[in-house]
């Protein structure tokens, strides 16, 4: 492998690439001999170990957290202190079940389900609109007895799409007509859908992760100054000419000064948050004993539950917690590089990317670094749906370590 | 379709990567060091200050004790009646609560009811309930099974268990038993203890949580003040004070103030015109009471506080006056120690008016017809105005000034009460014009406190040594361990012990003989010192003339005196405004109970034993009754015996020599005459111990010996040896000999 790599170094130029994979030509002998690697019983040599036990851990240390920041929410509001946790263990081993399965799923078949799925976002963003506001915004679908976020859906498809156009046109990415138009006509009415919702945590989301994609698929650079420039321009306009964003404005002031906000500006949750972890100190009050999640913050359960962490754990526990989270990404986007294909590399850093780019924004909203916004934190946060979802494209990323060209044991 | 990975698109990747792992997760693990690790201790601090429900625990107020350990200031528990309405669910409820606690506080029900309306945690309905009341509460509340809405959170309030005794001393604490004035002010943070606190965590809607979540930092007791006042003492001088200002219509109070003049504790020390620390703002003072309430509503206020002022002013301490005449035993010292003049020494010619220098004017003596040639002695003696004003001008200004710094006029005494006040004197410097030390001389137009005079005296009294006065003789903890123990503090060394002697001698002259101005605190059998003073108050006269201080301070024994007092009353309006008429007796009468009390030997002039003893009246045959009237009028204890109606024996025998208070035994049958007692151990105890054993024994005592010379005396024999059986009412002699002699 490494002497592939080299020699690709070497010879390898843009636009004329040679295979470095003399073995396997024909797509389709390429896929049996791939689907050999799908056997039910071949965990162990299939995927990859450390990336599935690093989600397992996170998830098992995410749901203990999980039950210690929502039992008194749950006590106090439900009058069940097990209201949250019990609805979510159920999810997770579904979502662990989904997972595994989702690994042996071969994750070509994306190939063809891309533009389903790209279409199925768009509708739900369509009807997302239609659904009633919670909280004066409207992100929530209802189907049955299941509830998601419309977004979610989004960000898989757009990861899925784009991994499935950059792969197929990956020669053509220098061209406008083949590396620019096609993605700003998915991602112009998704970006408009959600901010429609609003949505602004996803949407930043959605534009990194599109624009990171875009980045390793090969667009040239001068595009990304130039669509940095346009939005730089765009914000110094806004800042400097208008006041008519209020709503950003008073945001922007409780971010500013969340322990004296001017009238009409809601910190509540920025400033308790803050107010959990700074009392975490180094080494926490102890797992349970958090204060702060006495109806202080509002849903700790939710967005604000690593604010419960580093009360608990303090900031060697929440380091901890955020290196088991880097070595996540690390080993995701690692796994995905060494994928067979330019789809499975892309489609594995997409979603792993994903999952980093959540975190990070998490705790930056929780550590009040950027403003508030609502964004949850992956496989801690409640809520069903999305931890089976995530745990499913997690399981895509499994599929794509068994064929991959790592060390297995 | 194409394979894997291109090497550019390996290189990107790699950035996408470090873009979020080293620059996204870096950037939220600094933003964690920095909230948690830098600003952490603030931040926890605004989460605990919003969770903690924090309730005091008050600490119990220390206990002031007198020398002997009895209480003089006490806290006892009493509770704070909060309302919980947020627990009230119904309205019912609040209506029945209201109802109930209105009733049992008699507190208006319609403003409980409003309150028991409101949306709150925690509303303060009655502080200092009572225990009896807060069990009419649990009671209330168990009948009408109310579980949340009252609580009831301990407390302690101060009383006085003797009320307006030792006012002055003790002061008076306020609503949060916080001490506003004397002794409660002074010592407040001693007494206060540390309250406690309970920590409760409290959710965001206030209510507690589900868990045992509760700190207790338990509170700690104050400290306790054992002072050297004396409750019994103290009980004679208020008493003695209290009946001064009403023989000798004192206007504007009167104050009191005995020292050990050895270690500078107070023994005594009292303020009449005075008030009830058990409620201080009831102004005590009937008269003014009345002048205030036919005042108009919007000046009453004010007068009240005049009033309040006044009434908690430790006169004794607070008050500066003109020494008068008091303050001529401290120039006669300074006139001794410098050696300027003698006892003998012929100081003055007082024709009863003096100019004490050319172009002065003239300064009357307060005899108008002169006293004569009179030497140093005879001029203390008489209080003449005209030999001090020599002796004055023989010690000189400068020096003058010298020894009244050295006496500790100009500095506070530093006694442990609140609001000392400084000396007023002519200059800052100490300069003075002639005409001021002529009348400083005398003790006028400079400005001391009580305090002060009588810690110059004591400085007499015990041999020129200036000594801190304190009040506060031990601080104890809670358990009763010692915290402090005050020291006597000797302050400097004022004047020579011979010097003192002497001064000492022609005070006690002052008082023990017919020429002496101070004959008025003579008490019998106690070598009394003392000086009479009568000072013109400062810048202040009545419609009747001018007012006056009428003082007398003075010391005993005066062969080793013990206690020194001043005694004075401001603005007598009596028959007389002189210290020797108003402040003398008094001094006398308190120094009476008081020697006796501190067990001081008596010591009779050969004068005073002649005095002492009676003679036996004859009263065989006169009836019971008959018999116990002549017997009492003559001064004797009668002991009735036996079961006739007529006396037909006595011991002793008629005209026999008797002391005064002795029993004399009448017999009314002959049976009883054949009844004995048995004469006990008299040798080796003191006089006091000897009469007191014989009072028991139906004896009769007459004293031989030593008695009459200074210095402690113990029995040494007795006429009729111990065991003997003899009958009751029998004269043993016991002879009395120095105690130095037994050694």
């Amino acid at each position: 492998m490494a002497e592939e790599r080299l020699r690709g170094r070497y010879n390898g130029r843009i636009g004329k690439e040679t295979s470095n994979h003399a073995k396997v030509n024909k797509d389709k002998s390429r896929i049996k001999k791939v689907r050999s690697k799908f056997k039910v019983f071949s965990i162990r040599s299939g995927m990859d170990l450390p990336f599935l036990f690093l989600v397992l851990t996170l998830l098992v240390i995410g749901l203990v957290m999980l039950f210690s920041a929502s039992y008194p929410n749950a006590y106090y509001l439900h009058k069940d202190s097990y209201y949250f946790i019990k609805s979510q263990v159920v999810f997770a081993i579904i979502g662990v079940a989904i997972m595994i399965a989702v690994s042996y799923f071969d994750y070509h078949h994306f190939h063809k389900l891309a533009f389903p799925i790209l279409g199925i976002s768009f509708l739900l963003l369509v009807a997302v609109l239609f659904m009633p506001a919670i909280n004066g915004v409207h992100r929530w679908v209802q189907i049955g007895a299941f509830s998601f976020q419309a977004s979610e859906v989004t960000k898989f498809a757009i990861v899925v799409s784009f991994a499935h156009m950059i792969s197929i046109n990956f020669r053509k990415m220098n061209t406008f007509k083949y590396g620019i138009l096609p993605y700003i006509i998915i991602l112009a009415p998704t970006v408009i859908l959600l901010a429609l919702e609003p949505h602004i945590s996803c949407t930043v989301i959605v534009v990194l992760l599109s624009a990171g994609m875009l980045f390793i698929g090969g667009v040239k650079l001068r595009w990304f100054g130039g669509v940095i420039g346009a939005i730089a321009s765009g914000l110094l306009y806004l800042v400097l000419f208008t006041d008519k964003l209020t709503y950003a404005n008073n945001r922007i002031a409780g971010w500013l000064d969340p322990f004296s906000p001017a009238a009409g500006v809601d910190t509540w949750q920025t400033r308790q948050g803050l107010y959990a972890i700074g009392s975490g100190g180094l080494l926490g009050l102890g797992l349970g004993n958090s204060r702060q999640k006495y109806l202080y913050i509002p849903e700790p359960q939710n967005d604000f539950i690593f604010a419960v962490v580093c009360e608990e754990l303090g900031f060697i526990g929440a380091t901890i917690i955020l290196v088991l989270f880097a070595m996540l990404i690390w080993r995701g986007i690692i796994v995905s590089m060494k994928a067979k294909d330019k789809f499975g590399s892309l489609l594995g850093i997409g979603l792993t990317a994903q999952v980093g780019l959540q975190v990070v924004l998490n705790i930056a909203v929780v550590t009040n670094t950027i403003p508030n916004t609502g964004i949850s934190l992956p496989l801690f946060s409640y809520g069903g749906t999305s931890l089976v979802m995530l745990l499913a494209q997690m399981g895509v990323v499994l599929s794509i370590s068994r064929t991959a060209n790592l060390e297995k044991n | 379709m194409a394979n894997g990975t291109t090497v550019r698109m390996w290189r990107r990747s790699l950035f996408v990567l470090i873009m979020i792992v080293f620059f996204g997760f870096s950037l939220v693990c600094f933003r964690l060091f920095q909230l948690q690790v830098v600003n952490g201790e603030d931040l926890q601090k605004r989460a605990i200050e919003q969770q903690m429900a924090d309730t005091k625990i008050s600490a119990q107020r220390g206990t002031i004790y007198d020398c002997n350990m009895k209480p003089l200031a006490q806290s006892a528990t009493v509770w704070t009646v909060v309302l919980e309405p947020a627990y009230l669910k119904t309205d019912e409820e609040k209506e029945l609560v209201a109802c109930g606690l209105s009733e049992i506080l008699e507190i208006d029900k319609d403003k409980l009811l409003e309150k028991a309306k409101k949306k709150s945690y925690y509303i303060v309905i009655k502080r200092k309930v009572e225990t009896d009341i807060k069990d009419k509460i649990i009671k209330f509340k168990n009948d009408n099974r109310i579980s949340n809405g009252i609580r009831l959170i301990e407390d302690y309030k101060r009383y006085y268990p003797y009320g307006n005794f030792a006012s002055a001393i003790l002061g008076f604490t306020g609503t949060d038993s916080q001490g506003l004035s004397g002794l409660e002010a002074y010592y407040d943070k001693e007494l206060t203890g540390e309250a406690g606190r309970l920590i409760t965590a409290k959710n965001a809607i206030g209510t507690d949580m589900p868990f045992d979540y509760e700190q207790k930092i338990p509170s700690k007791d104050g400290n306790n003040l054992v002072l050297s006042i004396d409750e019994v003492i103290q009980h004679f001088i208020e008493k003695n004070l209290e009946e001064g200002i009403i023989n000798h219509k004192v206007k504007n109070r009167a104050a009191a103030i005995m020292m050990n003049v050895n270690t500078g504790e107070i023994i005594g020390l009292s303020v009449k015109g005075d008030y009830n620390p058990n409620e201080p703002f009831v102004i005590a003072d009937e008269e003014t009471l009345r002048e205030i309430e036919s005042l108009p509503e919007s000046e009453r206020d004010v007068a009240k506080s005049v009033a309040w002022e006044k009434q908690w002013r430790n006169k004794a301490v607070s008050d500066t006056y003109y020494p008068g005449s008091v303050f001529k035993m401290i120039t006669e010292c300074m006139g001794i120690e410098e050696n300027v003049i003698s006892e003998n020494d012929h100081l003055v010619n007082c024709t009863g008016s003096f100019v004490p220098y050319q172009g002065a004017s003239c300064i009357h003596c307060h005899k108008r017809t002169g006293h004569g040639s009179l030497t140093a002695e005879e001029a203390l003696l008489r209080s003449c105005n005209p030999g001090f004003i020599i002796l004055g001008q023989k010690v000189g200004a400068e020096k003058f000034y010298q020894y009244y710094t050295a006496f500790g006029f100009s500095e506070k005494t530093g006694i442990d009460l609140p609001g000392e006040a400084s000396d007023i004197f002519f200059s800052a410097d100490g300069s003075m014009t002639q005409m001021d030390l002529a009348v400083a001389s005398f003790g006028q137009n400079f400005s001391i406190t009580p305090i002060q005079m009588l810690t110059a005296a004591s400085a007499i009294a015990n041999g020129g040594k200036l000594v801190k006065p304190h009040v506060v003789k031990q601080i104890i903890d809670a358990n009763g361990n010692i915290v402090k123990s005050m020291e006597t503090i000797v302050k400097r060394n004022v004047i020579s012990e011979d010097t003192a002697k002497r001064v000492t001698q022609m005070l006690y002259k002052n008082v023990n003989t017919k020429e002496g101005s101070g004959k008025n605190g003579y008490v019998a059998g106690y070598r009394v010192c003392g000086k009479t003073g009568t000072s013109e108050k400062i810048g202040c006269s009545g419609a009747d003339g001018k007012d006056y201080i009428a003082s007398f301070c003075g010391f005993a024994p005066a062969d080793n005196p013990q206690v020194a007092m001043l005694v004075y009353f401001d603005t007598p309006k009596g028959e007389s405004y002189y210290g020797s008429a108003v402040a003398a007796p008094v001094f006398a009468k308190i120094m009476q109970d008081v020697l006796p009390y501190l067990g001081i030997e008596r010591k009779y002039t050969e004068e005073e034993i002649a005095q002492l003893e009676t003679t036996a009246p004859n009263i065989l045959g006169k009836s019971i009754g008959e018999a116990r009237n002549i017997v009492q009028s003559s001064e004797l204890n009668p002991i009735i015996l036996g079961e006739g109606e007529k006396v037909v024996s006595q011991i002793p025998e008629p005209s026999k020599s008797i002391r005064k208070g002795g029993t004399i035994v009448l017999y009314t049958d002959k049976i009883s005459i054949n009844e004995a007692v048995e004469v006990p151990n008299l040798t080796g105890l003191s006089m006091i111990e000897a009469n007191k054993i014989i009072a028991n024994s139906k004896l009769n005592i007459s004293i031989k010996g030593a008695s009459m010379s200074g210095g402690e005396v113990v029995s040494s024999s007795q006429s009729i040896p111990e065991g003997t059986l003899v009958k009751p009412g029998s004269v043993i002699t016991v002879e009395f000999i120095q105690k130095d002699n037994i050694r």
